[in-house]
């Protein structure tokens, strides 16, 4: 028997007495195979770096992880620890040396800090921390055993081998930075950056540097979320694939749309408009319920929740877009861009002023549309509509400026006579003979003698512009 | 009252196409583009977002077509007259045109009662249709950032994290929906407002008789009635 063998069936044994069975269990590591990118025939190789991490530090050797828990709904802690059998997800957790987690950590008070402080001196572990960081009113908004919050996180993540923002609030500040956001509300990478410029963080593993930062948006995170993270940290030795949000690109690398179930609906244009409609007993898209999923890249659809029992648009919510966490954007999160989440736009805010895109583009437009009519009557009484009205007879700057005007009446008339309608190319010389027997056509068969006294001495000459000397012959 | 007499020189056959293609696909976009929004009936979003996709396309390869060849086809430069120059002309500073803008908005203002003087293209149009193929632009950017396929592509991903979220980039896209409402609603009332027959000369490529302006001289010389008697003047 191979040492390898050895210690995957010690594994297997500590996964039993967890009701965890191998068949169940190498299902789990072929998921999270997939859910890093590789191969799912990777299967075993990941069962075994697993028995092999978890034989080879049974003793108390396992990697540490400080799980912080700052502004937040314990919603992440509770996608963990809500189980009501063994979860396979759970027994992974489990192999870890969850040495600071003030919901799950048996210890309490004093000493639980003092093994936290000894974590974060001895280096090498992983920070998890979940919920949002509060900078408010100095930074007092969130104080934990009577230490501000912000230098608990700069401290956390200053030795830290990598840094895991877990849920939306995490990584962006989420619902404790949606507005009107009082207690000055944060993300963690946010932060670290901010900390960063100021002088006031620095990281052991690089002067000037931010710790390895993987964030983990949704709300709650999904515990697999985690689980693939981990394994890729501590058993592959690697950081996953990171975008440009530091999500591992695998996990937030395609649109909730893309693979929806309810996807061929939308295709065909079968919508819910209501809750409680027979539409939605038919199970059709929820676009038009506000849905998120077109603009929010997770893998939900495919990993799911609840050990993939289902997730929120299968079972009948629209997407709010939880997973749009922007780290990036400062003033940005995802609850303010999704905001209301059975409408299809955000709301737009100008100070107090709440407005919908839609609703303040129709009303310009209304705007608008009245202004035209009442407009289109102006023309109508001025009469207008017939051909607007009667054309000046010379421009009313070159009145002004007689001495740099062009076209003037005064020329324009004498070409009018010796030239005659030459240059309406396929005029005949006499159209204009003909023509003075309205009202309109006698109004300008007079300009050209009203002109005639015109004070202007210029000649149509054309020296300083290309744009004015068209080439002759239009086409027929 | 008077109008300039309408030349088919004004907008020869190429034009009239782009401007036809530039219609229907208008119609096309905004009605898909207010149903891909919110899909205020059932079964058609399928068709709508092959439509908007495709219209999309053809407006922008229209929009290239419209500007490469005010390069090559020559236009009238202004109303009233057979005399023909390049197109792309038309678009730039014309000494017809110049110190004409305050005169437009005056007239319009009722303040003027006179019609302004000016080249085929009076100075606030002229200003509209610069801004057009900006606008087309902008629209068209916005659109790939929120097209599956292309929203992956470098500079459109790149615009969707600089505004903060497709969702923030899907409100500009739709805005520039409203503002080709908007423009279109202004070009159709100007345009239609002192008579029909510039829509028929662009539509239908219809002449209709009126003053006779030079190009050259810069003001109107004379009338034409097109052979058809002082009734085609009207």
């Amino acid at each position: 028997m191979t040492k390898e063998e050895a210690c995957a069936s010690r594994f297997d044994a500590m996964l039993a007495e967890r009701g965890v069975t191998r068949r169940r269990f190498l299902e789990f590591c072929g998921a999270i195979a997939v859910t890093l990118g590789l191969s799912e025939a990777l299967a075993p190789s990941i069962h075994q770096a697993i028995a092999q991490t978890v034989i080879g530090k049974a003793e108390g050797a396992l990697t540490p992880v400080v799980w912080l828990e700052l502004a937040s709904c314990t919603g992440c802690t509770e996608s963990f620890a809500q189980v009501d059998t063994p979860d396979i997800a759970t027994v992974v957790l489990e192999l870890i040396s969850l040495t600071y987690s003030e919901t799950l950590s048996a210890g309490a008070g004093f000493s639980l800090e003092e093994a936290k402080e000894q974590t974060i001196q001895n280096g090498g572990y992983i920070a998890v921390i979940e919920g949002a960081l509060m900078e408010g009113w100095d930074g007092n908004a969130l104080r934990i055993a009577n230490e501000k919050g912000t230098e608990i996180v700069a401290h956390t993540c200053s030795n830290a081998l990598a840094v895991v923002c877990l849920g939306s609030c995490a990584v962006d500040g989420g619902w404790q930075a949606a507005v009107p956001n009082p207690g000055g509300a944060i993300g963690i990478e946010p932060f670290l950056r901010k900390a960063l410029a100021a002088g006031e963080f620095s990281y052991v593993g690089g002067e000037g540097d931010l710790p390895p930062i993987i964030n983990i948006p949704t709300c709650p995170a999904n515990p697999e979320h985690l689980v693939a993270i981990l394994v890729d940290v501590l058993l592959l030795g690697r950081l996953p694939d990171l975008n440009e949000y530091h999500m591992p690109s695998l996990i937030f690398g395609e649109y909730i749309h893309d693979n929806c179930p309810r996807r061929g609906h939308f295709e065909n244009g079968e919508f819910v408009y209501q809750f409680g409609s027979e539409e939605e007993k038919k199970g059709y898209c929820l676009y038009a319920m506000g849905c998120k999923g077109p603009q929010t890249k997770t893998n939900c659809p495919v990993v799911r929740w609840n050990r993939r029992v289902s997730w929120c648009v299968e079972s009948g919510a629209p997407c709010v877009g939880c997973a749009q966490a922007n780290p990036n954007k400062e003033g940005f999160n995802w609850v303010d861009l999704n905001s209301p989440f059975l409408n299809r736009f955000k709301n737009l805010r100008v100070g107090d002023i709440i407005v919908q895109p839609a609703a303040l583009a129709a009303t310009v437009g209304a705007v608008v549309v009245v202004a035209l009519v009442v407009h289109g009557f102006g023309m109508k009484a001025t009469g207008r509509t017939k051909g607007g009205a009667d054309f000046e007879l010379e421009r009313a700057w070159d009145q002004k400026h007689p001495d740099q005007a062009i076209g003037a009446a005064a020329a324009a008339a004498q070409a009018a006579k010796v030239q005659g309608v030459e240059n309406a190319a396929g005029a005949e010389p006499d159209a204009d003979a003909t023509a003075p027997t309205d009202a309109a056509a006698t109004t300008d068969a007079t300009a050209p003698t009203t002109d005639a006294t015109a004070p202007t001495e210029s000649t149509p000459t054309d020296t300083n512009s290309t744009e004015d000397s068209p080439t002759e012959g239009g086409e027929e | 009252m008077a109008h300039l007499a309408h030349y088919r020189e004004a907008h020869p056959l190429p034009f009239v196409i782009t401007h036809w293609v530039n219609l229907i696909c208008m119609v096309l976009l905004a009605f898909t583009g207010f149903y891909i929004h919110y899909p205020f009936f059932a079964g058609f979003m399928g068709i709508a977002r092959g439509l908007h996709i495709f219209c999309g396309i053809v407006i922008l390869l229209n929009l290239i077509f419209r500007v490469v060849a005010a390069f090559f086809v020559k236009s009238a430069p202004t109303g009233g007259t057979r005399e023909t120059d390049f197109d792309w002309k038309s678009f730039a500073p014309q000494k017809d045109n110049r110190h004409q803008l305050g005169a437009w908005i005056k007239y319009y203002l009722f303040m003027k009662k006179t019609h302004p003087l000016g080249a085929k293209y009076g100075v606030p149009q002229k200003l509209a249709y610069l801004a057009i193929p900006l606008l087309l632009l902008i629209t068209g950017f916005t659109g790939f950032c929120l097209w599956a396929p292309t929203s992956v592509v470098g500079p459109f991903a790149a615009f969707n994290s600089l505004v903060g979220g497709v969702m923030v980039t899907r409100i500009v896209h739709y805005f520039m929906l409203w503002v080709f409402i908007l423009f279109t609603a202004l070009h159709a009332y100007l345009a239609l407002i002192e008579g029909l027959s510039a829509a028929k000369l662009m539509f239908l490529r219809r002449e209709h008789g009126g003053l006779v302006y030079s190009p050259r001289e810069h003001n109107i010389v004379g009338e034409d009635d097109l052979h058809e008697g002082a009734e085609a003047l009207k």
